[in-house]
């Protein structure tokens, strides 16, 4: 199912914030079609890892190389990493596809409006096409009728679909998910959850840090477990889940699945 | 430019701030007063006594200050009735005036910010003073004034910060107010720049003070929202 | 003349020198409001650019000007004005003292004192723009500028609008100062109509009317401002 085209290549990532380094070097080589679910505990540094990618977060060392273009870094006179191209950077981060765990829709514009900023302004594509284009996507999540409406005037499930149809809108080459479902009320993450199943099987590359723990082995290619800043283990979900050699790992699953009854269902 | 030049302008402006803060404490007090007398009017139920004072804050919200000081000194001495009347001896003192005006404009600003303290206080303790037989001027007194005083001394102190730059205006009508002297001495010696500078420092620096006054104050008020040393 | 004939805009009658002062009073505070909004959005950058001397800048600037009187401002302004002009004047070689136009003079104190406010308004305004909105622009590959011209400005303005509503009404009232220049908006006309028909009271309640009038209806043209920004915010809508 997974090609071996290397969509997202990451080289020994490392982030400090302060004194606290939160990630000790970690990699990761997405190829196309992979579904990656990132887990750990809070504090394992599994946002800021993918914060890095599209350089919402700026990492102070290792190489990021997404589509098989490497983003170039530099340092500044103290000695600080940052990106030596802002236009390299904006031009990456518009082919990858973001969604928030607080949605972060735009207040101001309508939800068709939200979906249509990115390609316009930024691809500088024709505006019927995106508006088309659009619209074909919240049919494609089930908002088709909310396109109209004011984010506020949606429920938390609903403004993370059109989150999700804003990502797809730009045609990203990949789909990086920081906690979808985190800040949804229980009854309107498996809305949330189908959508992003969907995608998953119309062959899309997709970087998902999640709790949802039957969500990360019923849809994932791979599964990868940080801990500390470091990748504990990574593999296949039947691995993982099933005899996983990993102690730390069988310990949060454990944790993660007494906490949490009642799961939704797919 | 000697520095004895400047002290000697200095000491002069110093004269005349007297004047200032006469005009300024007097109607800011006056003012508070008549904005009370407002605020219980616009609450009190009463269709008639609600219009009369919304009118009131319009007029002289809507209005600029010194349009309203030259109605009272220039317009109210221009009708004989006035002029005979009981009330003369004080209006035909520019002081008593300026006074007078300056506490009319505050007091509409003021009680629109005590309606809003009072519109702030949670309705929830209320009910619970109610709720234990409170009523009428002990709720009042013990429990809704507390709360809305506590509400509108950040607003109330922009109002009196604002009072002392209206002050500067009571020049224009023949008062001896900083203003006035530091323009004098710039038509005396044709200095322009010190006169106004160290009257503005003078200004700022009270401005100052009230700001600190009220910071002092409404840190004493609030001991209640900070957290307790253990 | 009778009562109120003097309105009227007969033989004599001040209705049109009324109309043409309501019309530089307007004119002279929305310069200066604009104005205002020019040297306000370079304090609140100043602020929150992180610069400290930027900041302590942008500090002492809003301190001061928040802080002294108006009308010392305006002869600040107008007296320093017309001698800066003049001191360049002769630099380069016209004799001969240059008056600064009241007008300029006035848009510039009235102004400088609103850009004063007008920074704290926009600089609240940014603060409250949820920092999660401007990340997914820079997300969805957004420059600096184009997330500010669509995503933040925007929303700076459409938070700032019931303080502009109430800078306006504030500027309105200053600009009644810029009287002292000689100005012929709606104060002075009021003063001399007043002075020469010695009939003060008439003339400025004329004045002040005419004031209130403009008040109101700019008051109206803020509200129907402020409804249309704020259409999309939260609504307090129960659907349960």
């Amino acid at each position: 199912m997974t090609g071996e085209v290397s969509a997202i290549s990451v080289v020994n990532l490392r982030k400090r914030f302060g004194n606290h380094e939160v990630l000790k070097g970690v990699s990761l080589e997405a190829h196309e079609g992979d579904v990656i679910s990132i887990l750990g505990s809070s504090g394992s540094g599994k946002s800021t890892f993918l914060r890095c990618i599209n350089l919402l977060e700026t990492p102070d060392d290792g190489v990021v190389t997404v589509a098989g273009e490497t983003i170039v870094m530099r340092r500044t006179a103290t000695g600080k990493a940052i990106a030596a191209d802002h236009r390299q950077v904006d031009r990456i981060r518009s082919q990858l596809g973001m969604v928030f765990q607080s949605f972060n829709l735009w207040s101001h514009m309508t939800i068709l409006e939200n979906l249509i900023e990115g390609p316009i302004h930024v691809q500088k594509r024709p505006r019927a096409e995106c508006v088309e284009e659009a619209r074909a996507l919240l049919e494609k999540v089930g908002i088709g009728d909310k396109a109209a409406a004011y984010p506020s005037q949606l429920s938390g499930g609903q403004q993370q679909r059109a989150a999700i149809a804003r990502a797809l809108a730009m045609r990203p080459k990949v789909m990086l998910f920081d906690e979808p479902t985190s800040a949804l009320d229980p009854e309107l993450v498996g809305e949330v959850l189908r959508v992003m199943r969907g995608l998953a099987e119309e062959g899309r590359t997709m970087l998902i840090v999640t709790h949802e723990m039957a969500f990360a082995r019923d849809v994932s290619s791979r599964v990868m477990f940080l801990h500390q800043g470091v990748v504990d283990v990574i593999g296949p979900p039947e691995e993982l889940f099933g005899d996983c050699r990993s102690e730390r790992f069988k310990k949060f699953v454990s944790g993660a699945t007494h906490a949490r009854a009642g799961q939704p269902s797919l | 430019m000697s520095a004895a030049f400047a002290i000697d302008i200095f000491f002069k402006l110093l004269a005349a701030l007297p004047v200032t803060l006469e005009v300024w404490s007097l109607s800011v007090v006056i003012g508070a007063f008549l904005a009370m007398g407002l605020t219980w009017m616009r609450v009190s139920g009463s269709f008639v006594l609600s219009t009369i004072a919304r009118a009131y804050v319009f007029v002289f919200r809507g209005s600029p200050l010194l349009i309203q000081l030259f109605i009272i000194y220039y317009g109210l001495a221009s009708f004989a009735f006035v002029r005979q009347s009981f009330a003369w001896p004080l209006l035909r003192n520019a002081f008593a005036c300026a006074t007078l005006s300056l506490a009319l404009c505050t007091a509409a600003y003021s009680s629109e910010i005590f309606r809003g303290a009072l519109a702030g206080v949670p309705p929830g303790q209320i009910e619970a003073a109610r709720a234990c037989g409170m009523s009428g001027f002990k709720l009042f007194r013990r429990i809704i004034f507390p709360i809305a005083l506590r509400q509108a001394l950040p607003a109330y102190s922009s109002e009196v910060i604002s009072m002392t730059k209206s002050s500067a205006l009571v020049s224009l009508v023949t008062l001896w107010d900083l203003t006035s002297v530091a323009l004098k001495i710039r038509n005396d010696t044709f200095v322009t720049y010190t006169p106004l500078l160290i009257a503005g420092a003078m200004y700022f620096a009270l401005n100052a003070l009230v700001a600190r006054a009220f910071a002092f104050v409404e840190y004493r008020l609030s001991g209640h929202l900070r957290p307790r040393a253990t | 003349m009778t009562g109120l004939d003097v309105f009227g805009f007969g033989e004599g009658g001040w209705g049109l020198s009324f109309l043409a002062g309501a019309a530089m009073t307007v004119l002279v505070s929305a310069a200066a409001l604009l104005f205002g909004a020019v040297i306000g959005a370079l304090a609140a950058w100043g602020r929150l650019s992180g610069n400290k001397a930027a900041g302590a800048l942008s500090v002492g600037f809003s301190a001061i000007f928040r802080g002294v009187p108006e009308l010392l401002v305006v002869y600040f302004v107008y007296f320093g004005s017309s001698a800066l002009l003049t001191a360049i004047g002769n630099a380069m070689g016209v004799t001969g003292f240059i008056g600064m136009p009241a007008f300029l003079a006035g848009v510039l104190a009235v102004g400088v004192i609103s850009g004063a406010y007008q920074g704290e308004v926009y600089r609240g305004g940014y603060l409250a723009v949820a920092r999660g909105e401007i990340e997914a622009a820079q997300a969805i590959g957004m420059s600096r500028f184009l997330s500010f011209r669509r995503i933040i400005a925007p929303q700076v303005l459409r938070f700032a609008i019931p303080g502009l509503g109430n800078l306006w009404q504030m500027a309105l009232k200053d600009s009644s100062l810029i009287s002292v220049t000689g100005l012929a908006e709606l104060m002075r006309v009021s003063q001399v109509g007043a002075a020469s028909s010695h009939r003060p009271f008439a003339f400025y309640i004329g004045g002040c009317a005419l004031y209130l009038i403009v008040t109101s209806i700019t008051n109206r043209l803020f509200d129907a401002a402020e409804r249309h920004a704020t259409r999309g915010l939260k609504q307090q809508t129960s659907e349960r």
